[in-house]
């Protein structure tokens, strides 16, 4: 049944509400959506309009009771339908926002709005086929606008076809007949865009001239010029080449790149090392300040010239007092001549510095330069792994500190050394120290709290890493590093959690992590429209080919692992239980299943606590605050956490179900990382899902057939296999057997 | 009036830096449409409206698949239940999943799941 | 070292140093805006020198340069803004970060045709203060009372990019076309 019709005045009433819902004036919008309803109380768009709103403000259970009803009362309504699918995709429901609009659509072909959402949502689902669909009808309506152009064109070329992608670009510029503004950063910008699909399809020669007419005064000069060096090279136009590289040298000399693609096309052989490196010294020449053309040489350099080089290298770096020296030749180490050459460098630069009278090296005072910093090179030489000392790496550290005793880098080095040692209560409380030595500086705090975590002292770290989160964050420090996505901290402290036996506060933290992922996959959902109208459509295109492979970042990957096999801990320990399943009974501390009931327990206790003085807080807080603080309250109320701890999530009774949500993209997006495929085993084997068992062991065995933890699962599955695979259904069983 | 000074409320920034603020406004921009869709934006360049049309026109051929066929050449190939059964159970797979994998392996049940724990590196 | 533009790939990372090394930080999303925005603006310096531990390992950023123009500029002139900037404790005394400064400078003139560039510092921050004065040229406008969460003070500074402008019209003549950058 049709609802209603609206007179004129409330006719216009129920635009005002629109505006005031896009403008974000919400009460304003509630309050003209109330008025036509007072006279109106079955209009069913209004009644949508109003569901609108309330989702907005945060109701959503109320905003989709409402727009159901609305629905009930006009199922012919293009407005419900439309609000049903925001609705839906607000909360995150695609497929169901999807359906909506489409449905929508069919009610009213013409609208843009409605066309424009469904748009945006099928490029956020990657349904390309779609999305071709919806750019072609929008640009039929409006072909006057060039992002109507550049959108279907974006359209084809996420969906693969090039051709059709370069031909939409093409089209619209041989449409347009006034010439573009040399400042028009939207023209600049598209056809580069249209160069680099150029290149994509592997025209190269049509690329470079494509780049040289069209493309000659784009506006991002940098591309311009990489983009051209890069097709003169595939050209083999070596001469021009070598000139192109040479002028981005002039740009940037600390783009290592840029030496080795001019090297290359210069000629030059791999084995020619004094005619390579006068190529780096003609840049080092030039720009006195420039690190890369001297300390690149150092990579292929042999011999008595790896000497020379690094001793007039590593003396330039001491006087300066760089502390990175280190850290940027440690991996000349795989080379065990250099691995032996740059420790009695440092020692000959210690040697000719020994005389100054003030016995400090330095004229000026400063003791992290010259004889200061060649002692924090070898103290750090003898702590790396591949050269390792420590009995040496602490001598080095502790003349280095006598030195200057209030250098935080000598200290965090120092507590580095008590890490390898193994003394983590000693690194942390060392690290600690060198915090204090400088408490404006956050990254000696981080890694301060790093290191309280690793000795799993979470609520000392927590109150370190409070020293700088923002005081007024609701819910104290972890509130504002969850909310400002502070990764490291939030695995580190999950991991320290799982250590000291508290499995709710460990999962607490994976998940956020978790979440934090389907954020930024989420993020970049406002790009689809907005990029469109800022026009730099390349770093679009990067954007979407990244999130499609956004978890395998190894952020997600190291929570995600944790998590899998902290769930297949408890898998095998259930609470209650005492470590009945022998070995595995224990965990990482050797706390068994008793201890961890009792974590649990106490977990419990703090969060009650937590709970009350939270309602004590609330309680004494003066109901008759400004409206400023309201606004903040609605938010907090969004914000609340009814499961701060986890323990809900550690009561599961089924932690092999629940990791599958982590394993998946782990398996997914990471497949080449041995470590998922081995927990997958795990998970699948226990969960009796042979084949996807075996699913994961192949690809380990794949990766790595050596790996003894791999040939221990295949004969783990064999076994468990045998005896079941004659009752087992003979398909299964064909496959299993011959995988096998 | 006052009763307008409550309703400005809402839109006050809870950041408390100028620093945070500003992240915050940049933010809350984003999603707003200005300009895309309204009738009145004028292009920055001229269009040649017929050479446009004639462009449309030619395009046609090329995207106007109709809503409905959106599937390429939808291969008829007859599934078995069990099979799709089958694949729910041990590859965990969902009834869509597990079908359009069947599919692609002509219906083999055995063909399909070898294919599926076969690493694709 | 590699000092190279920004790509949208190596946001997490970028926030991970900023949340390393500075009290303001910002969601994901912000530097999104930033890398789609202007994209040519935003650098970073790559540590190369870490071999690869999975085919997944993300390169490790020591230092970025957030940049971003002015989108309604008060004084209606064309200028870029330094959201923030930070570099690595352990990669300090390389001048990575007045290296990332002059390309992302070089930039906003080129591509956006920026007159000035401006930046808030902490009136407490001595070393950065140094690196915009000394090093770069930046000059105080004036200070923001209580322009940080923790109520510190902001120093407003400015650098005029004109020397850019007049070194790109230079090499522009040298090369005997015209200059392409100044509309106005």
């Amino acid at each position: 049944m049709p609802q209603q019709q609206l007179n004129t005045r409330e006719a216009n009433l129920f635009r005002t509400v629109v505006r005031h819902y896009e403008d974000k004036q919400y009460k304003r919008a509630l309050k003209a959506a109330e008025q036509i309803l007072k006279k109106n109380p079955k209009h069913a768009d209004t009644l949508s309009m109003k569901a609108l709103v309330l989702n907005a403000q945060g109701k959503p259970e109320e905003a989709f009771s409402l727009a159901k009803d609305a629905l009930t009362i006009d199922m012919k309504s293009p407005i419900c339908w439309h609000v049903y699918g925001i609705l839906y995709r607000t909360n995150k429901n695609f497929d169901e926002a999807i359906k909506a609009y489409k449905f929508a659509l069919r009610l009213e072909p013409d609208s843009h709005q409605i066309q424009r959402d469904l748009a945006v949502l099928q490029i956020q689902m990657r349904d390309y086929q779609g999305y071709v669909q919806s750019r072609f009808v929008m640009l039929k309506a409006r072909p006057h606008m060039r992002q109507n152009w550049t959108a279907l064109a974006i359209a084809y070329h996420l969906e693969g076809n090039l051709p059709q992608a370069e031909n939409i670009l093409k089209t619209y510029e041989n449409s347009v007949t006034s010439a573009p503004a040399k400042t028009d950063l939207e023209n600049s910008e598209a056809v580069l865009y249209r160069n680099t699909i150029i290149a994509e399809m592997g025209q190269t020669e049509r690329a470079l001239e494509h780049l040289e007419t069209d493309a000659k005064h784009s506006l991002d000069r940098l591309a311009f010029m990489e983009l051209r060096a890069k097709y003169l090279t595939q050209l083999g136009r070596k001469e021009e080449a070598a000139k192109a590289y040479r002028a981005l040298l002039e740009r940037n000399s600390e783009h290592p790149a840029y030496y080795t693609a001019l090297t290359s096309v210069l000629g030059i052989p791999a084995d020619d090392e004094s005619a390579l490196k006068a190529i780096y010294d003609e840049y080092a020449e030039k720009f006195p300040r420039s690190d890369a053309a001297r300390r690149l040489p150092l990579d292929f350099l042999t011999g008595e010239n790896f000497r020379t080089a690094a001793k007039s290298y590593l003396n330039l770096m001491f006087d300066k007092g760089v502390p990175s020296t280190f850290a940027n030749l440690k991996h000349l180490y795989s080379d065990p001549q250099k691995k032996a050459t740059l420790p009695t460098l440092a020692e000959e630069y210690l040697a000719e510095h020994q005389g100054g009278q003030d016995g400090k090296g330095q004229a000026n005072g400063d003791s992290s330069k010259g004889k200061g910093a060649a002692l924090f090179f070898l103290a750090q030489h003898y702590n790396y792994y591949m050269s390792r000392d420590l009995a040496k790496a602490t001598e080095f550290v502790e003349r280095a500190i006598e030195l200057d005793p209030q250098s935080v880098d000598f200290h965090m080095t120092k507590a580095r050394i008590y890490k390898h040692q193994g003394d983590l209560a000693k690194a942390s409380a060392t690290m600690d120290y060198a915090r204090s030595l400088d408490t404006k500086d956050r990254y000696i705090n981080s890694k301060a709290a790093k290191y309280l975590l690793r000795n799993n002292e979470n609520e000392k770290a927590l109150a370190t890493m409070g020293l700088f989160t923002r005081a007024e964050t609701v819910g104290g420090p972890i509130a504002d590093l969850t909310d400002m996505q502070c990764m490291w901290f939030l695995t580190e402290d999950g991991e320290a959690w799982e250590r000291r036996g508290n499995y709710g506060m460990a999962l607490k933290r994976y998940h956020t992590i978790f979440n934090i992922f389907d954020i930024w996959q989420e993020d970049q959902f406002d790009f689809h429209t907005f990029s469109l109208r800022k026009g730099q459509i390349r770093a679009y295109i990067d954007m979407v080919r990244w999130i499609d492979r956004l978890r395998e970042h190894p952020f997600y990957f190291r929570a995600a692992l944790d998590a899998v096999k902290l769930y297949l801990t408890m898998h095998d320990t259930p609470a209650g239980t005492n470590g009945v399943n022998g070995t595995s009974g224990k965990n990482a501390n050797g706390e068994d299943a008793a201890e961890r009931k009792k974590a649990l327990k106490k977990a419990k206790k703090e969060a009650q606590k937590a709970e009350r003085e939270a309602a004590e807080k609330a309680a004494k807080q003066d109901p008759n605050k400004a409206g400023a603080q309201k606004g903040k309250e609605v938010e907090d109320l969004k914000k609340k956490d009814d499961d701060p701890n986890g323990l809900k999530l550690a009561a599961t009774t089924d932690p092999l179900g629940d990791s599958i949500k982590f394993l998946l993209p782990l398996l997914q997006f990471s497949p080449k990382n041995i470590e998922g495929q081995l927990v997958g085993f795990e998970v699948y084997f226990r969960r009796k899902k042979y084949l996807l068992a075996l699913r994961c062991l192949s690809a380990a065995r794949a990766l790595d057939p050596e790996n003894t933890r791999v040939q221990e699962q295949a004969k783990r599955l064999r076994e468990a296999v045998g005896p079941t695979l004659s009752s087992a259904n003979a398909k299964l069983k064909e496959v299993i057997e011959s995988a096998l | 009036s006052p009763a307008n000074a409550d309703l400005e409320d809402e839109v006050q920034p809870t950041a408390k830096s100028a620093e945070d603020r500003k992240a915050a406004a940049a933010l809350s921009k984003l999603d707003t449409h200005g300009g895309d869709d309204d009738d009145d934006a004028t292009p920055a360049r001229e269009v040649d409206q017929e050479a446009v049309k004639n462009a449309m026109s030619a395009l046609g051929g090329a995207a106007s698949v109709k809503p409905g066929e959106e599937k390429k050449e939808v291969k008829k190939v007859k599934v078995d239940a069990a099979d799709v059964a089958l694949l729910v159970e041990e590859l965990e797979l969902s009834k869509a999943k597990a079908t359009e994998l069947l599919k692609a392996h002509d219906g083999d049940a055995v063909l399909a799941m070898k294919a599926y724990i076969t690493p694709v590196f | 070292m590699d000092i190279r533009p920004l790509r949208p790939d190596d946001i997490p990372l970028i926030q991970h140093a900023n949340l390393e090394n500075l009290p303001e930080n910002y969601f994901l999303k912000y530097y999104l805006y930033h890398a789609l925005s202007w994209p040519q603006l935003s650098y970073v310096a790559v540590d190369v020198s870490r071999p690869k531990r999975t085919p997944y390992d993300y390169p490790k950023i020591v230092g970025y340069v957030l940049a971003k123009m002015e989108e309604e500029p008060t004084d209606g002139v064309q200028h870029g803004h330094i959201t923030s900037l930070s570099v690595m404790r352990t990669h300090r005394r390389l001048g990575i970060a007045e290296k990332l400064m002059r390309q992302s400078q070089l930039a906003m003139v080129e591509t956006f045709g920026a007159h000035y560039v401006s930046l808030h510092v902490r009136v407490s921050n001595k070393a950065a203060i140094h690196l915009y004065r000394d090093t770069l040229g930046f000059k105080t406008e004036k200070t923001e009372a209580q322009y940080y969460a923790d109520q510190e003070d902001a120093f407003c500074m400015k650098l005029d990019l004109s020397p850019i402008r007049e070194q790109i019209r230079e090499a522009a003549a040298e090369s005997g076309t015209k200059s392409t950058k100044d509309g106005a």
